[in-house]
């Protein structure tokens, strides 16, 4: 094996590195985002409003991430609208994992008992002020853990924006090994480097799981 | 003029009140009158209806029909209603404390946001009202850190932090160890002396004869019995009241 072939091309890999990382941090956010107002909404008293976040939740977890892409990324421009492959790939990874973290924050959520609503309510809290101060933090035990769970798939599963065509970690290194050959030190720095990104995420939940015993 | 004295002395009114669940009735045409001061005391079986009577005061379960006034407010008028929140306290069997929040931050969530207090003022309300239930030396422990007793003071000074103008206790003593027990009526006897207007669901019989001005047994979802403790619990007219006395006092 070449490694010579890695520090060659090291410009091109950190670049598409640098382009995942970005991608990864527009997308946890979105898709928490996403997964906390969709939670909240399949809890709702509302049926309709139930309905429509049940709906969202059932098709993007039954459909593949490779197809949302293509979805969002054509579906944009038969719209009408020119939609570049970065934005394309946010927005579909963001909807796509969003799924996931609603059905998270859902069961972190009825997890908290009825009692501390009720509590918050008697005190005169709103509920949006109940559902911020008292609720929502209560879910944190039961949430974090599989909620990077999530967050580190998302940056793996980030590695299918190359169907739509965006430069990043593996599509760079695609690349290299398209054009110079060489395939297995490739292969192996494009992992090592998904690894360095995700390792961390894991120690980081380990360490926030033995301090949140509320003491 | 006697009107006006009478509305102002009156806390709580209830007027035939009826609630079901699906198809179990719990109240059916529930009469009952709570005046400003008066320590009121709920007895009755489990299922007997006390306990939704009691949320039903406290604004957490609504009428199917029927007036509920408290404190001048219409809690059967679901856009009034909210009217009440924040003006009465509510302890309840398992506590109900926010885990993640310190004593003092229990006490001083709802002085900040619904209050409005700055920080230094709210954390002052409520180390005054800790010390009161006797914790000044637990303002930061966390829930979990305290015994059971402890933790109901701390529901108890979260309450009293609204200055509340009704206490509602639903059975506040039946999830704690026996030995615990006393650490948490004795607090609410202080209540009691000081001229709170409470509404007590307990089985500790011992307190409802010591500290209530007036004992309401309830039986099949309606108001068996009522009268001065003195009066229930040596003397029970109704054989239902007897019978259920019997049971609980263990004689």
């Amino acid at each position: 094996m070449h490694w010579g072939v890695v520090t060659e091309n090291w410009h091109l890999l950190s670049r598409g590195m640098l382009t995942t990382l970005e991608l990864s941090a527009y997308a946890i956010f979105f898709s928490t985002l996403i997964g906390l107002v969709a939670a909240v909404m399949r809890l709702s008293r509302v049926p309709i409003v139930a309905q429509v976040a049940r709906l969202y939740v059932e098709v993007f977890r039954g459909s593949p991430l490779l197809i949302t892409l293509l979805f969002v990324y054509f579906g944009a421009s038969y719209g009408g609208y020119e939609l570049d492959t970065f934005p394309a790939a946010v927005i579909g990874l963001s909807v796509y994992e969003g799924a996931y973290v609603a059905e998270i924050f859902r069961a972190g959520l009825q997890a908290v008992p009825r009692s501390q609503w009720e509590a918050a309510r008697i005190l005169g809290l709103t509920q949006p002020r109940a559902f911020w101060h008292v609720v929502l933090p209560q879910t944190r035990t039961i949430a974090l853990p599989p909620l990077v769970g999530q967050y580190i798939s998302l940056i793996k599963d980030s590695s299918l924006a190359i169907v739509i065509g965006l430069a990043e970690l593996s599509r760079e290194g695609q690349a290299i090994v398209d054009r110079v050959g060489q395939p297995l030190p490739i292969y192996l720095a494009i992992a090592g480097l998904y690894f360095v990104i995700c390792y961390p995420l894991s120690v980081w939940v380990r360490v926030m799981e033995r301090k949140s015993r509320y003491s | 003029m006697t009107l006006l004295e009478e509305k102002t002395q009156t806390m709580i009114t209830l007027r035939n009140v009826t609630k079901s669940f699906g198809s179990v009735d719990v109240l059916h045409g529930v009469n009952l009158d709570v005046a400003q001061g008066e320590v009121l005391v709920l007895i009755g079986a489990s299922g007997s209806g006390k306990s939704t009577l009691l949320r039903m005061m406290s604004g957490l379960e609504t009428v199917d029909s029927g007036e509920v006034w408290v404190n001048s407010v219409p809690l059967h008028d679901k856009r009034r209603a909210r009217e009440i929140r924040g003006h009465v306290g509510m302890v309840f069997q398992q506590f109900a404390l926010f885990p993640h929040r310190t004593a003092l931050g229990n006490v001083t969530l709802a002085l900040r946001k619904v209050r409005r207090m700055s920080r230094e003022a709210a954390a002052t309300v409520a180390t005054e009202q800790l010390t009161r239930v006797g914790l000044a030396d637990k303002l930061r422990s966390y829930p979990s850190q305290l015994s059971g007793g402890q933790q109901q003071r701390v529901a108890i000074a979260r309450a009293l932090a609204m200055e509340p103008t009704v206490m509602f206790f639903d059975e506040a003593t039946s999830a704690l160890d026996p030995e615990l027990v006393g650490e948490v009526t004795g607090v609410m006897r202080d209540l009691a002396q000081e001229g709170m207007t409470m509404v007590v669901v307990t089985h500790e019989m011992r307190f409802a004869r010591e500290a209530a001005d007036r004992v309401v047994f309830m039986d099949g979802g309606v108001i068996a019995e009522e009268g001065a403790p003195d009066q229930i619990f040596a003397n029970p007219q109704n054989p239902r009241t007897q019978q259920f006395l019997h049971r609980v006092l263990d004689v």
